[in-house]
């Protein structure tokens, strides 16, 4: 009898466990936000992680903000212009207070373009801004940037660089800013965080921009998808990211929920191989552009959530050339041009993805291509150490690679043409795919001045040589989607930033 | 005796050496951390941070390095949190081991009492509604599982969160989840090893004693039965701390297994290495417990 006796003990535990019920409803000055993952810092400056970004931007102001209609807005700087190619100036906002109620200086702004420069701290965000020599304090309301060379993306990266108490990490010293102890400017400060369970905020009263609506501001850390979408129609959570197409319908009609939805930034393609048989021809190319039916595979697998395109540089980036049209579905002449390419009887090819959502997009479109003639291995991998190995550091992705690339939401077609094509051994994927005649000098152009009307046209030029030579199979750019409750009033953004700032308690 | 348990002790360092080489080896040939690092850096940079983190040593300065620092309790720092790798790794070791125990006993506490039930009223209705259980059990993968009950306690019902670590009630879902998993595996190990001993003479000689059949089951034919439900519970609770890392996917929990998934797919080397550490540290000395519970249980190895 003795033996039975920790069975009960543990059914008494459970039904211990059971009692406490938490009350399942949230508080009304509360938002819940659910995100797959915590970045492993909340130093706005040492990670470089979409979702890092998304808390990070809500407790810290950057130099620049961006409205929804991806106007720069003036955010801790009041005014900026260019003083020279390579001088930029900087009003700087009064009166602005961080959290622990220290005053804005100019002298913060300077430290905290200083802490990523310095390469000693390894700042993953150091690439992005490593065009900036030197930032000069010049009165107590001025600063200058100045840069190595003309930089025309510079302010597009001032939308998001933070900027950071100087005084306050200092004494707290760099590992507590950004685990116990971060302090911005922005509209919640600081109050928890459990790793990988939840980012607490509390709204900051003295914001420069007024108090935000909701009082609490809570990331849950929830990597399953069928997860989140539970905790949104029970109210565990408000906003929801990434909804998949197959789950829009659902939350489309939930009693409890709504779909906001908006192009983004984040463009797919498949990288074509140019270095090797058959992709070395223009004509194969140009077939396997013909052969995917792109209208076809938004409607009927995405939920109509994508718009197609005609190269890689999107509508919403700086340099898009509407002129250029995308390629038309047309299997005849996918055929004829194999067939002049030297393949009347096909070829066979395999294509490489580890994008697991999007798997069956990447394999319908291994059927289009087989079936005018590309005959089409489809191979997935995780998406991992060994895909990283492979394809990214050792190029071996051959024939060719399905993708996304999202641009580091930075609004330029630069953004997307030096990483995906430009050729230089530092490059990311273009020095293993791409030889396309003159478009790296193209690109270095179109990088090296800050005359916008004249980048504007390199950038035209740009477009008609790659829709031409086909370096990719064009496809489509991505939307993002939020699932919402209806308790909360919010849009999706076109740079997939989730501004909790214009979030408001729904009207009832 | 002694010596025994000095045999197992030296095992258990040799199994925790090997675990730390393999690790080792694998994380080597899995990828560039420096490349996630600094996605968009010129190779320059990356080569000088890369020099600086002395990975440009030879392997085996590399692993030497390594081990020494874990003889002192040193896993280094984590590339990505920027923080000491063991604290990170501990801190989430209550959780998982929380609800990996929580499992356990909960699949004990099932597994024992119906595979008794099932072995004493062998063939009837009871037995049989037992082992289409064992199989709809072991048939159905953990996430899937999860999900379902969310479906059901969670959305349906509303009697559950959904996912969190927030409260005790959060706890349950997780635990009854992980336990689905192991305890039909139990369940028959208990039917099958109690049908062994329950025909044996020395029962059927209590029973003649006029001993209670309660008695009969649990006092005398349970000890001896107990032995390969030890030796398989121990086993089981390696394979729940894994089946773990999938439970605490589904349900958010912020768990040890998380920790590592997150780490693997960054290149965190130290934390991947700690993590996977500190759980070979668990699962052995779970076997070294049990272990020592066969000198208890079984007289005969004792005097061996």
């Amino acid at each position: 009898m003795k033996r039975c006796a920790p069975l009960a003990v543990v059914l008494a535990l459970l039904a211990c466990a059971v009692a406490p019920m938490p009350a399942v409803a949230q508080a009304k000055d509360t938002l819940t936000v659910a995100l797959v993952s915590h970045a492993p810092t909340l130093d706005p400056h040492m990670h470089f992680e979409r979702v890092g970004i998304l808390v990070n931007i809500n407790m810290f102001d950057s130099l620049l903000h961006r409205s929804t209609k991806l106007q720069f807005e003036p955010s801790l700087a009041t005014s900026w212009k260019a003083i020279s190619d390579t001088v930029w100036e900087f009003k700087i906002r009064k009166n602005v207070r961080f959290h622990n109620g220290d005053v804005m200086t100019p002298a913060d702004v300077k430290y905290s373009f200083d802490r990523v420069i310095d390469q000693t701290k390894k700042s993953p965000q150091y690439g992005n801004i490593r065009a900036i020599k030197e930032v000069k304090v010049i009165d107590a309301e001025t600063v200058h940037i100045i840069t190595d060379k003309p930089f025309p993306l510079l302010l597009e990266r001032l939308v998001f660089f933070p900027i950071v108490n100087k005084k306050h990490i200092e004494t707290v010293g760099d590992q507590a800013f950004g685990t116990t102890s971060p302090v911005g400017t922005g509209p919640w400060k600081f109050v928890e965080w459990k790793r990988d369970q939840l980012i607490r905020l509390e709204a900051f009263d003295q914001h420069w921009r007024g108090k935000p609506a909701f009082k609490h501001l809570i990331f849950r850390a929830i990597p399953e998808t069928a997860t989140q979408v539970a905790e949104v129609k029970t109210g565990g959570v408000d906003i929801i990211r990434d909804v998949s197409a197959d789950l829009v319908p659902e939350l489309k009609t939930h009693p409890q929920a709504y779909i906001s939805s908006t192009p983004i930034l984040r463009v797919h393609y498949v990288n074509l191989d140019m270095r090797a048989a058959p992709f070395d021809k223009k004509a194969v190319r140009q077939a396997a552009n013909y052969a995917i039916d792109k209208s076809a595979i938004i409607q009927k697998m995405m939920a109509g959530l994508g718009t197609q395109v005609a190269t890689v540089v999107q509508p919403l980036a700086f340099g898009f050339d509407p002129e250029v049209k995308p390629y038309p579905f047309d299997q005849k002449k996918a055929r004829e041009l194999l067939a002049q390419a030297g393949y009347p009887n096909g070829v066979d090819i395999t294509l490489h993805s580890s994008s697991v959502a999007y798997r069956p997009v990447f394999e319908a479109m291994a059927e289009m291509l087989t079936e005018v003639g590309i005959r089409t291995t489809p191979r997935m991998w995780d998406p991992g150490p060994a895909w990283n190995k492979f394809f990214q550091a050792e190029g071996k992705a051959t024939q060719g690679a399905y993708g996304t690339w999202g641009n580091y939401s930075v609004f330029d077609a630069d953004a997307v043409l030096h990483p995906l094509y430009h050729t230089e051994p530092g490059g990311w994927i273009g020095k293993w795919f791409t030889r396309v005649e003159g478009l790296d000098k193209l690109i270095d152009e179109a990088r090296s001045t800050v005359d916008q009307p004249k980048r504007k046209r390199i950038y035209a030029q740009i477009q008609q040589i790659i829709r031409e030579e086909a370096p990719s199979i064009f496809l489509w750019t991505q939307y993002d989607t939020l699932g919402i409750s209806k308790k909360v009033q919010y849009a999706a953004r076109p740079d997939e930033w989730l501004w909790l700032y214009d979030a408001k308690p729904a009207a009832r | 005796m002694l010596s025994l348990v000095a045999r197992r002790l030296a095992r258990l360092v040799v199994v925790l050496a090997g675990v730390s080489l393999v690790t080792f080896a694998i994380l080597q040939v899995s990828g560039d951390p420096i490349a996630l690092m600094m996605p968009e850096a010129p190779e320059a940079d990356r080569a000088a941070l890369r020099q600086s983190m002395g990975f440009n040593d030879p392997l085996a300065v590399q692993f030497a390095r390594f081990v020494g620092n874990i003889v002192r309790g040193d896993f280094g720092q984590s590339f990505f949190h920027r923080e000491a790798a063991l604290p990170i790794v501990l801190a989430r070791m209550p959780t998982t081991l929380l609800l990996t125990v929580f499992a356990m006993g909960l699949s004990l506490a099932l597994a024992i009492p119906i595979g008794i039930m099932s072995a004493v009223r062998r063939n009837t209705a009871f037995d049989h509604t037992a082992t289409l259980v064992v199989f709809l059990g072991t048939s159905m993968p953990v996430f899937w599982t999860g999900i379902m009950l969310i479906l059901l306690f969670a959305v349906h019902f509303r009697v559950l969160p959904v996912s969190g670590w927030e409260s005790w009630a959060a706890l349950v879902l997780p635990a009854i989840t992980l336990a689905t998993f192991s305890t039909p595996l139990l369940l028959r190990i208990v039917r099958s090893s109690m049908l062994e001993v329950i025909g044996l003479d020395y029962v059927r000689t209590a029973r003649a004693k006029g001993v209670s059949e309660w008695f009969v089951i649990c006092r005398h034919a349970l000890t001896n039965a107990a032995l390969p439900l030890v030796t398989v519970a121990g086993l089981q609770f390696g394979l729940l701390l894994g089946g773990a890392i999938i439970t605490e996917t589904v349900f958010a929990v912020p768990g040890l297994g998380r920790l590592i998934v997150g780490a693997i797919r960054q290149l965190d080397f130290p934390i991947v290495q700690a993590g996977v550490f500190v759980l070979a540290l668990i699962v052995v000395l779970v076997n070294f417990t049990v272990d020592m519970l066969y000198l208890y249980l079984n007289p005969q190895i004792r005097v061996r």
